[in-house]
Protein backbone atom coordinates (compact mmCIF):
# COMPACT_ATOMS: atom_id res chain seq x y z
CA UNK A 1 0.00 0.00 0.00
CA UNK A 2 1.27 3.61 -0.94
CA UNK A 3 0.06 6.40 -0.12
CA UNK A 4 -1.98 8.62 -2.58
CA UNK A 5 0.74 11.83 -2.77
CA UNK A 6 3.64 9.76 -3.31
CA UNK A 7 2.59 9.29 -6.65
CA UNK A 8 1.34 12.74 -7.32
CA UNK A 9 4.66 14.43 -6.17
CA UNK A 10 8.15 14.44 -7.69
CA UNK A 11 10.83 13.88 -5.19
CA UNK A 12 13.50 16.45 -4.38
CA UNK A 13 16.66 16.12 -2.42
CA UNK A 14 18.05 18.62 -0.17
CA UNK A 15 19.81 20.67 -3.00
CA UNK A 16 16.41 20.69 -4.91
CA UNK A 17 14.96 22.79 -1.90
CA UNK A 18 16.05 26.09 -3.97
CA UNK A 19 16.06 24.74 -7.27
CA UNK A 20 12.56 22.60 -7.26
CA UNK A 21 12.96 19.01 -9.04
CA UNK A 22 11.53 17.22 -12.21
CA UNK A 23 13.37 14.25 -11.16
CA UNK A 24 10.67 11.18 -12.29
CA UNK A 25 9.03 9.07 -9.15
CA UNK A 26 11.51 6.33 -10.69
CA UNK A 27 14.27 7.64 -9.72
CA UNK A 28 13.67 8.55 -5.98
CA UNK A 29 14.81 6.52 -3.59
CA UNK A 30 11.97 4.83 -1.42
CA UNK A 31 12.32 1.19 0.75
CA UNK A 32 8.63 0.89 -0.52
CA UNK A 33 9.24 -3.28 0.53
CA UNK A 34 8.41 -2.49 3.68
CA UNK A 35 6.98 0.88 3.85
CA UNK A 36 4.35 1.80 6.36
CA UNK A 37 3.33 5.36 7.34
CA UNK A 38 5.32 6.51 9.50
CA UNK A 39 8.66 3.69 10.97
CA UNK A 40 10.98 5.23 13.34
CA UNK A 41 14.44 2.42 13.69
CA UNK A 42 16.80 2.62 16.24
CA UNK A 43 16.46 6.16 16.64
CA UNK A 44 18.67 7.36 19.53
CA UNK A 45 19.18 11.56 21.32
CA UNK A 46 21.56 12.89 23.82
CA UNK A 47 21.24 16.31 24.56
CA UNK A 48 24.90 16.37 26.06
CA UNK A 49 27.70 13.87 26.78
CA UNK A 50 27.10 13.51 30.32
CA UNK A 51 23.41 13.01 30.52
CA UNK A 52 21.40 9.81 29.58
CA UNK A 53 19.88 9.58 26.13
CA UNK A 54 16.14 11.09 25.56
CA UNK A 55 15.79 7.98 22.94
CA UNK A 56 17.89 5.40 23.46
CA UNK A 57 17.19 2.88 19.99
CA UNK A 58 13.31 3.83 20.16
CA UNK A 59 11.18 1.81 17.77
CA UNK A 60 8.25 2.30 16.82
CA UNK A 61 5.75 1.91 13.33
CA UNK A 62 2.11 3.44 13.01
CA UNK A 63 0.07 0.54 10.42
CA UNK A 64 -2.23 2.48 8.21
CA UNK A 65 -5.53 3.53 9.32
CA UNK A 66 -4.27 3.54 13.09
CA UNK A 67 -4.52 6.26 15.67
CA UNK A 68 -1.29 5.90 18.41
CA UNK A 69 -0.99 6.91 21.68
CA UNK A 70 2.51 7.90 23.03
CA UNK A 71 2.04 8.76 27.24
CA UNK A 72 5.19 9.22 29.06
CA UNK A 73 5.93 11.92 32.03
CA UNK A 74 7.43 15.55 31.31
CA UNK A 75 10.64 15.75 29.92
CA UNK A 76 10.73 11.61 28.72
CA UNK A 77 11.58 12.52 25.41
CA UNK A 78 7.80 12.51 23.43
CA UNK A 79 8.44 15.86 21.68
CA UNK A 80 11.65 15.30 20.82
CA UNK A 81 10.51 11.79 19.26
CA UNK A 82 7.69 13.91 17.73
CA UNK A 83 10.53 16.56 16.23
CA UNK A 84 12.73 14.03 14.61
CA UNK A 85 9.80 12.34 13.51
CA UNK A 86 9.18 15.33 11.54
CA UNK A 87 12.43 16.09 10.57
CA UNK A 88 12.41 19.08 12.87
CA UNK A 89 16.21 17.85 14.22
CA UNK A 90 18.17 15.13 13.33
CA UNK A 91 18.70 12.10 15.48
CA UNK A 92 21.98 10.85 16.71
CA UNK A 93 21.25 7.06 15.26
CA UNK A 94 18.49 5.45 13.64
CA UNK A 95 16.38 6.28 10.65
CA UNK A 96 13.04 7.72 10.30
CA UNK A 97 10.65 6.74 7.11
CA UNK A 98 7.44 7.87 5.97
CA UNK A 99 5.87 5.13 3.89
CA UNK A 100 9.81 4.55 2.67
CA UNK A 101 10.94 8.50 2.53
CA UNK A 102 14.03 8.50 4.58
CA UNK A 103 13.85 11.86 6.89
CA UNK A 104 17.94 12.36 6.18
CA UNK A 105 18.19 11.10 2.63
CA UNK A 106 14.99 13.03 1.27
CA UNK A 107 13.81 15.59 3.79
CA UNK A 108 11.81 17.68 0.87
CA UNK A 109 9.93 14.92 -0.40
CA UNK A 110 9.43 13.87 3.82
CA UNK A 111 8.13 16.84 4.36
CA UNK A 112 5.53 16.44 2.25
CA UNK A 113 3.65 13.95 3.70
CA UNK A 114 3.82 14.47 7.52
CA UNK A 115 2.98 17.71 9.57
CA UNK A 116 3.14 18.21 13.14
CA UNK A 117 1.29 20.04 15.18
CA UNK A 118 3.77 21.22 17.88
CA UNK A 119 2.77 21.44 21.71
CA UNK A 120 1.78 25.03 23.16
CA UNK A 121 0.26 28.64 21.20
CA UNK A 122 3.47 29.36 19.10
CA UNK A 123 3.71 29.34 15.23
CA UNK A 124 1.11 31.65 14.12
CA UNK A 125 1.52 35.23 12.51
CA UNK A 126 -0.11 37.66 14.94
CA UNK A 127 -0.84 40.06 12.86
CA UNK A 128 -2.19 38.26 10.09
CA UNK A 129 -6.29 37.15 10.14
CA UNK A 130 -7.03 33.37 9.76
CA UNK A 131 -7.69 33.19 5.89
CA UNK A 132 -4.41 35.09 5.23
CA UNK A 133 -3.01 32.49 7.60
CA UNK A 134 -4.13 29.66 5.80
CA UNK A 135 -3.55 30.76 2.51
CA UNK A 136 0.20 31.53 3.43
CA UNK A 137 0.16 28.11 4.86
CA UNK A 138 -0.93 26.28 1.80
CA UNK A 139 1.18 28.27 -0.43
CA UNK A 140 4.88 27.39 1.70
CA UNK A 141 3.43 23.40 1.67
CA UNK A 142 3.35 24.12 -1.90
CA UNK A 143 -0.61 22.38 -2.49
CA UNK A 144 -1.27 22.05 -5.69
CA UNK A 145 -3.15 24.82 -7.61
CA UNK A 146 -6.26 22.82 -8.22
CA UNK A 147 -6.32 21.75 -4.47
CA UNK A 148 -5.89 25.32 -3.22
CA UNK A 149 -8.55 27.22 -3.01
CA UNK A 150 -10.68 23.92 -1.83
CA UNK A 151 -8.16 23.22 1.10
CA UNK A 152 -8.74 26.33 2.07
CA UNK A 153 -12.12 26.01 2.71
CA UNK A 154 -12.24 22.63 3.90
CA UNK A 155 -10.15 23.89 6.63
CA UNK A 156 -12.52 26.65 6.98
CA UNK A 157 -15.69 24.94 7.18
CA UNK A 158 -14.42 21.37 8.90
CA UNK A 159 -12.40 23.53 11.99
CA UNK A 160 -15.56 25.74 11.88
CA UNK A 161 -13.48 29.38 11.19
CA UNK A 162 -15.79 30.89 9.25
CA UNK A 163 -16.80 33.60 11.56
CA UNK A 164 -12.99 33.75 12.48
CA UNK A 165 -12.03 34.12 8.74
CA UNK A 166 -11.69 37.95 8.86
CA UNK A 167 -9.82 38.23 12.30
CA UNK A 168 -6.14 38.43 13.29
CA UNK A 169 -4.85 35.92 15.44
CA UNK A 170 -3.82 38.37 17.99
CA UNK A 171 -7.46 38.94 18.65
CA UNK A 172 -8.65 35.10 19.38
CA UNK A 173 -8.64 33.20 22.04
CA UNK A 174 -6.13 30.55 22.75
CA UNK A 175 -9.03 27.74 22.01
CA UNK A 176 -9.38 29.80 18.82
CA UNK A 177 -5.52 29.95 17.80
CA UNK A 178 -5.53 26.14 18.69
CA UNK A 179 -8.15 25.25 16.38
CA UNK A 180 -6.55 27.16 13.53
CA UNK A 181 -3.51 25.72 14.39
CA UNK A 182 -5.11 22.18 14.21
CA UNK A 183 -6.57 23.17 10.49
CA UNK A 184 -2.88 24.62 9.34
CA UNK A 185 -1.71 20.81 10.04
CA UNK A 186 -4.53 19.03 8.12
CA UNK A 187 -4.82 21.32 5.59
CA UNK A 188 -2.26 19.86 2.98
CA UNK A 189 -3.69 16.80 3.51
CA UNK A 190 -0.71 15.11 4.80
CA UNK A 191 -0.58 10.89 5.42
CA UNK A 192 0.93 11.33 8.64
CA UNK A 193 -0.19 13.72 11.72
CA UNK A 194 2.13 14.35 14.25
CA UNK A 195 0.03 15.88 17.27
CA UNK A 196 1.84 17.03 20.29
CA UNK A 197 -0.54 17.74 23.11
CA UNK A 198 -3.47 18.42 20.55
CA UNK A 199 -6.12 19.26 23.13
CA UNK A 200 -4.23 22.49 24.94
CA UNK A 201 -6.94 24.90 25.35
CA UNK A 202 -9.72 22.94 23.13
CA UNK A 203 -13.24 22.85 24.17
CA UNK A 204 -15.64 19.75 23.76
CA UNK A 205 -16.54 21.18 20.21
CA UNK A 206 -13.15 21.84 19.02
CA UNK A 207 -12.03 18.16 20.12
CA UNK A 208 -14.85 16.88 18.19
CA UNK A 209 -13.94 18.87 14.98
CA UNK A 210 -10.29 17.84 15.71
CA UNK A 211 -11.55 13.77 16.07
CA UNK A 212 -13.38 14.00 13.12
CA UNK A 213 -10.11 15.37 10.83
CA UNK A 214 -8.35 12.25 12.21
CA UNK A 215 -11.20 9.94 11.24
CA UNK A 216 -11.03 11.43 7.83
CA UNK A 217 -7.33 10.73 7.50
CA UNK A 218 -7.20 7.39 8.24
CA UNK A 219 -10.51 6.59 6.19
CA UNK A 220 -8.06 7.60 3.23
CA UNK A 221 -5.16 4.75 5.58
CA UNK A 222 -3.71 7.87 6.67
CA UNK A 223 -1.87 7.63 10.56
CA UNK A 224 -1.98 9.58 13.73
CA UNK A 225 0.98 9.98 16.60
CA UNK A 226 -0.68 11.52 19.44
CA UNK A 227 1.47 12.43 22.34
CA UNK A 228 0.50 14.04 25.61
CA UNK A 229 1.51 13.44 29.64
CA UNK A 230 0.42 10.05 30.91
CA UNK A 231 -2.80 9.79 32.58
CA UNK A 232 -4.85 12.00 30.08
CA UNK A 233 -7.28 10.85 26.85
CA UNK A 234 -7.55 6.99 28.59
CA UNK A 235 -11.15 7.45 27.58
CA UNK A 236 -10.11 8.33 24.14
CA UNK A 237 -9.90 5.29 21.28
CA UNK A 238 -6.75 4.83 19.81
CA UNK A 239 -5.68 1.93 18.34
CA UNK A 240 -2.17 1.30 20.34
CA UNK A 241 -0.97 2.96 23.45
CA UNK A 242 2.26 3.51 24.59
CA UNK A 243 4.59 4.94 26.94
CA UNK A 244 7.84 6.52 26.71
CA UNK A 245 9.98 5.82 29.69
CA UNK A 246 13.78 5.72 29.70
CA UNK A 247 14.43 6.19 26.10
CA UNK A 248 12.09 3.80 24.87
CA UNK A 249 8.46 2.86 24.41
CA UNK A 250 6.73 0.33 26.93
CA UNK A 251 2.97 -0.83 26.02
CA UNK A 252 0.11 1.25 28.17
CA UNK B 1 1.95 21.89 -11.55
CA UNK B 2 5.58 21.38 -11.54
CA UNK B 3 7.61 22.32 -8.71
CA UNK B 4 9.19 25.60 -9.60
CA UNK B 5 5.56 27.38 -10.22
CA UNK B 6 4.61 26.19 -6.96
CA UNK B 7 7.97 27.59 -5.40
CA UNK B 8 6.97 30.84 -7.02
CA UNK B 9 3.60 30.70 -5.87
CA UNK B 10 5.38 30.37 -2.72
CA UNK B 11 7.83 33.27 -2.83
CA UNK B 12 5.14 35.60 -3.91
CA UNK B 13 3.31 34.43 -0.56
CA UNK B 14 5.79 35.22 1.79
CA UNK B 15 6.28 38.22 0.36
CA UNK B 16 2.52 39.09 0.29
CA UNK B 17 2.57 37.74 4.18
CA UNK B 18 4.91 40.49 4.53
CA UNK B 19 3.13 43.27 2.57
CA UNK B 20 -0.07 42.30 5.33
CA UNK B 21 2.13 42.19 8.37
CA UNK B 22 3.36 45.80 7.21
CA UNK B 23 -0.08 46.96 6.45
CA UNK B 24 -1.30 46.26 9.77
CA UNK B 25 0.70 48.76 11.43
CA UNK B 26 -0.89 51.78 9.62
CA UNK B 27 2.22 54.48 10.90
CA UNK B 28 5.05 52.40 9.83
CA UNK B 29 5.12 54.59 6.08
CA UNK B 30 4.72 57.95 7.49
CA UNK B 31 7.08 57.68 10.30
CA UNK B 32 10.11 56.60 8.52
CA UNK B 33 9.06 59.15 6.02
CA UNK B 34 9.46 61.41 8.64
CA UNK B 35 12.34 59.95 9.81
CA UNK B 36 13.88 60.74 5.90
CA UNK B 37 12.44 64.27 6.59
CA UNK B 38 14.37 64.25 9.42
CA UNK B 39 17.71 63.21 7.91
CA UNK B 40 17.40 65.18 5.19
CA UNK B 41 16.96 68.58 7.09
CA UNK B 42 19.73 67.70 9.31
CA UNK B 43 22.03 67.01 5.89
CA UNK B 44 20.87 69.98 3.96
CA UNK B 45 21.88 72.46 6.92
CA UNK B 46 25.29 70.83 7.24
CA UNK B 47 25.77 71.06 3.80
CA UNK B 48 25.72 74.89 4.39
CA UNK B 49 27.44 74.84 7.29
CA UNK B 50 30.64 73.10 6.19
CA UNK B 51 33.21 73.51 3.38
CA UNK B 52 33.90 70.17 2.27
CA UNK B 53 36.90 69.37 0.60
CA UNK B 54 36.24 68.37 -3.15
CA UNK B 55 33.14 69.71 -3.22
CA UNK B 56 32.24 72.75 -5.05
CA UNK B 57 29.57 74.01 -3.64
CA UNK B 58 26.87 72.74 -0.29
CA UNK B 59 24.64 71.94 -3.38
CA UNK B 60 27.06 69.55 -4.77
CA UNK B 61 27.58 67.90 -0.86
CA UNK B 62 24.01 67.84 -0.81
CA UNK B 63 23.49 65.54 -3.61
CA UNK B 64 25.77 63.59 -2.27
CA UNK B 65 24.63 62.58 0.66
CA UNK B 66 21.16 61.89 -0.14
CA UNK B 67 21.79 59.56 -2.31
CA UNK B 68 23.99 57.89 0.83
CA UNK B 69 21.39 58.18 2.55
CA UNK B 70 18.87 56.69 0.23
CA UNK B 71 21.11 53.86 0.37
CA UNK B 72 21.35 53.07 4.21
CA UNK B 73 17.55 52.56 4.12
CA UNK B 74 18.60 49.59 1.71
CA UNK B 75 21.42 48.31 2.99
CA UNK B 76 19.65 48.60 6.47
CA UNK B 77 17.01 46.10 4.54
CA UNK B 78 19.65 43.61 3.97
CA UNK B 79 21.17 43.48 7.00
CA UNK B 80 17.48 43.36 8.86
CA UNK B 81 17.07 39.49 7.47
CA UNK B 82 18.91 38.25 10.68
CA UNK B 83 16.65 40.28 12.66
CA UNK B 84 13.57 38.48 10.80
CA UNK B 85 14.87 35.25 11.22
CA UNK B 86 15.48 35.47 14.75
CA UNK B 87 11.67 36.84 14.82
CA UNK B 88 10.73 33.80 13.21
CA UNK B 89 12.36 31.13 15.77
CA UNK B 90 11.08 33.17 18.25
CA UNK B 91 7.38 33.23 17.06
CA UNK B 92 8.14 29.24 16.40
CA UNK B 93 6.92 30.27 12.70
CA UNK B 94 10.37 28.98 11.64
CA UNK B 95 9.71 25.61 12.62
CA UNK B 96 7.14 25.46 10.01
CA UNK B 97 8.70 27.14 7.23
CA UNK B 98 11.79 24.44 7.92
CA UNK B 99 9.04 21.72 7.89
CA UNK B 100 7.13 22.97 5.11
CA UNK B 101 8.00 21.35 1.66
CA UNK B 102 9.15 25.09 0.25
CA UNK B 103 11.93 24.90 2.97
CA UNK B 104 13.58 26.97 5.23
CA UNK B 105 16.41 28.25 2.68
CA UNK B 106 13.89 29.02 0.31
CA UNK B 107 11.76 31.01 2.81
CA UNK B 108 14.82 32.87 4.20
CA UNK B 109 15.12 34.00 0.72
CA UNK B 110 11.99 35.05 -0.01
CA UNK B 111 11.84 37.10 3.47
CA UNK B 112 14.23 39.19 1.65
CA UNK B 113 11.89 40.12 -1.08
CA UNK B 114 9.35 42.68 0.73
CA UNK B 115 11.95 44.31 2.77
CA UNK B 116 13.96 44.81 -0.28
CA UNK B 117 10.88 46.40 -2.57
CA UNK B 118 10.37 48.86 0.24
CA UNK B 119 13.50 49.92 1.13
CA UNK B 120 13.25 50.57 -3.23
CA UNK B 121 10.55 52.69 -2.57
CA UNK B 122 11.95 54.61 0.46
CA UNK B 123 14.49 55.41 -1.45
CA UNK B 124 12.63 56.99 -3.90
CA UNK B 125 10.69 58.63 -1.22
CA UNK B 126 13.76 60.28 0.04
CA UNK B 127 15.22 61.45 -3.29
CA UNK B 128 11.92 62.58 -4.18
CA UNK B 129 11.40 64.55 -1.00
CA UNK B 130 15.26 65.76 -1.64
CA UNK B 131 13.94 67.41 -4.79
CA UNK B 132 10.63 68.84 -3.56
CA UNK B 133 11.31 70.32 -0.39
CA UNK B 134 15.77 70.67 -0.60
CA UNK B 135 15.94 71.62 -4.41
CA UNK B 136 18.22 68.56 -5.10
CA UNK B 137 18.89 68.62 -8.60
CA UNK B 138 18.76 64.83 -9.79
CA UNK B 139 20.57 63.78 -12.96
CA UNK B 140 17.36 62.75 -14.71
CA UNK B 141 19.01 61.32 -18.01
CA UNK B 142 20.57 59.13 -16.39
CA UNK B 143 17.80 58.01 -13.96
CA UNK B 144 16.52 55.07 -15.37
CA UNK B 145 20.12 53.02 -15.33
CA UNK B 146 20.38 53.52 -11.63
CA UNK B 147 17.35 50.56 -11.24
CA UNK B 148 18.94 47.83 -12.79
CA UNK B 149 22.53 49.41 -11.19
CA UNK B 150 20.73 49.51 -7.94
CA UNK B 151 19.29 45.43 -8.39
CA UNK B 152 23.01 44.30 -8.99
CA UNK B 153 24.18 46.30 -5.79
CA UNK B 154 21.27 44.36 -3.92
CA UNK B 155 22.62 41.47 -5.34
CA UNK B 156 26.07 41.60 -3.77
CA UNK B 157 24.57 43.36 -0.16
CA UNK B 158 22.53 40.61 0.18
CA UNK B 159 24.98 37.44 0.34
CA UNK B 160 26.04 39.51 4.17
CA UNK B 161 22.39 39.28 5.16
CA UNK B 162 22.08 36.33 4.51
CA UNK B 163 25.46 34.95 6.41
CA UNK B 164 24.30 37.15 9.54
CA UNK B 165 21.18 35.15 8.81
CA UNK B 166 23.15 31.94 9.24
CA UNK B 167 24.81 33.23 12.34
CA UNK B 168 21.44 34.03 13.55
CA UNK B 169 20.53 30.49 12.76
CA UNK B 170 23.59 28.92 14.81
CA UNK B 171 24.30 31.38 17.66
CA UNK B 172 20.85 32.83 18.00
CA UNK B 173 22.39 36.04 17.88
CA UNK B 174 23.58 38.47 15.24
CA UNK B 175 21.54 41.27 15.12
CA UNK B 176 23.87 42.80 17.29
CA UNK B 177 27.11 42.36 15.20
CA UNK B 178 24.77 43.52 12.19
CA UNK B 179 24.52 46.71 13.94
CA UNK B 180 28.22 47.08 14.04
CA UNK B 181 28.28 46.21 10.66
CA UNK B 182 26.26 48.67 9.28
CA UNK B 183 28.19 51.39 11.27
CA UNK B 184 31.13 50.33 9.60
CA UNK B 185 30.32 50.13 6.09
CA UNK B 186 28.63 53.55 6.99
CA UNK B 187 32.44 55.18 7.09
CA UNK B 188 34.27 52.64 4.53
CA UNK B 189 30.90 52.62 1.97
CA UNK B 190 31.73 56.38 1.43
CA UNK B 191 27.72 57.08 2.24
CA UNK B 192 28.45 60.45 4.17
CA UNK B 193 31.11 61.68 3.03
CA UNK B 194 33.99 60.92 0.41
CA UNK B 195 36.08 58.24 1.45
CA UNK B 196 39.09 59.48 0.16
CA UNK B 197 39.13 61.85 3.39
CA UNK B 198 39.58 58.41 5.17
CA UNK B 199 43.30 57.45 6.11
CA UNK B 200 44.77 55.02 3.13
CA UNK B 201 44.75 51.46 5.38
CA UNK B 202 41.15 52.33 5.69
CA UNK B 203 40.40 53.59 2.07
CA UNK B 204 41.84 49.60 1.49
CA UNK B 205 38.80 48.14 3.41
CA UNK B 206 36.66 50.50 1.41
CA UNK B 207 37.96 48.82 -2.35
CA UNK B 208 37.04 44.85 -0.26
CA UNK B 209 33.50 45.30 -0.23
CA UNK B 210 30.42 45.98 -2.95
CA UNK B 211 29.27 49.21 -1.05
CA UNK B 212 31.43 51.57 -2.32
CA UNK B 213 31.55 51.12 -5.64
CA UNK B 214 27.19 50.42 -5.89
CA UNK B 215 27.63 54.05 -3.93
CA UNK B 216 29.83 55.77 -6.31
CA UNK B 217 27.97 54.87 -9.74
CA UNK B 218 24.60 55.16 -8.20
CA UNK B 219 25.78 58.74 -6.96
CA UNK B 220 27.03 59.18 -10.48
CA UNK B 221 23.87 57.91 -12.20
CA UNK B 222 21.48 59.91 -9.60
CA UNK B 223 23.35 63.35 -9.47
CA UNK B 224 26.18 63.24 -11.99
CA UNK B 225 28.98 62.92 -9.20
CA UNK B 226 32.67 62.52 -10.62
CA UNK B 227 33.30 57.79 -10.25
CA UNK B 228 36.54 56.82 -8.59
CA UNK B 229 36.71 54.23 -11.07
CA UNK B 230 35.47 53.71 -14.11
CA UNK B 231 31.46 52.33 -14.63
CA UNK B 232 32.35 49.10 -16.20
CA UNK B 233 35.11 48.25 -13.36
CA UNK B 234 32.73 49.58 -10.48
CA UNK B 235 29.96 46.96 -12.10
CA UNK B 236 32.07 44.50 -12.84
CA UNK B 237 33.19 44.42 -8.99
CA UNK B 238 29.45 43.95 -8.35
CA UNK B 239 28.81 41.37 -10.36
CA UNK B 240 31.90 39.45 -9.31
CA UNK B 241 30.53 39.87 -5.53
CA UNK B 242 26.75 39.13 -6.13
CA UNK B 243 27.99 36.07 -8.52
CA UNK B 244 30.83 34.54 -5.65
CA UNK B 245 28.96 35.63 -2.49
CA UNK B 246 25.09 34.54 -3.42
CA UNK B 247 25.65 30.84 -4.28
CA UNK B 248 28.35 31.11 -1.02
CA UNK B 249 25.55 32.63 1.22
CA UNK B 250 23.27 30.23 0.26
CA UNK B 251 25.25 27.30 0.76
CA UNK B 252 25.99 28.87 4.14
CA UNK B 253 22.90 29.33 5.09
CA UNK B 254 22.04 25.90 4.28
CA UNK B 255 24.72 24.53 5.89
CA UNK B 256 23.91 26.50 9.09
CA UNK B 257 20.17 25.12 9.29
CA UNK B 258 21.43 21.46 8.95
CA UNK B 259 24.17 21.88 11.57
CA UNK B 260 21.17 23.41 14.21
CA UNK B 261 18.91 20.22 12.94
CA UNK B 262 21.68 17.74 13.83
CA UNK B 263 22.70 19.25 17.28
CA UNK B 264 18.76 19.93 17.84
CA UNK B 265 19.29 23.61 18.72
CA UNK B 266 17.10 24.55 15.87
CA UNK B 267 14.19 24.50 18.24
CA UNK B 268 16.03 27.34 20.29
CA UNK B 269 15.94 30.71 20.21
Amino acid sequence: MTPRSLSAVAPSGSTDELFGSAVPLDGYESDTADARPLSLRGVSKRWSKDQSPVLDRLTLTLEPATKTWVGGRNGAGKTTMLRIAAGLIEPDGGDVKIWGVSARHNPTRHRRLVSLLPAGDRGLYARLTVRRQLEFWARIAMVPRERFRRSIEEAIDCFELSELAGRRVDRMSMGQRQRLRIAMTFLPEPEVVLLDEPLTSLDAEGTALLNAAIDRLLARDGAVLWCSPSGEHLDMRFHTRWILERGGLVSA
Amino acid sequence: MSDAILAGHAFLAVMRRDLHVYLSYRTRLVSQALTAVFSLTLFYYVSRLVHVRGFGSPGSYFGFVVVGIALVSVMYSCFSIPDLVRQELVAGTFDRLLLSPFGAVRSVMAMTLFPLLYSFVLAALTLGMGCLLFGLRLHWSTVPLSVPVMALALLSFLPFGLLFAALTVVIKQGTVATSWVIALISIVGGLYFPVSLLPHWLQTAAKLQPFTPATDVLRHLLVNSSLGDSPSASLLKLGLFACVLMPAATLVLGGAIRFAQRRGTIIEY
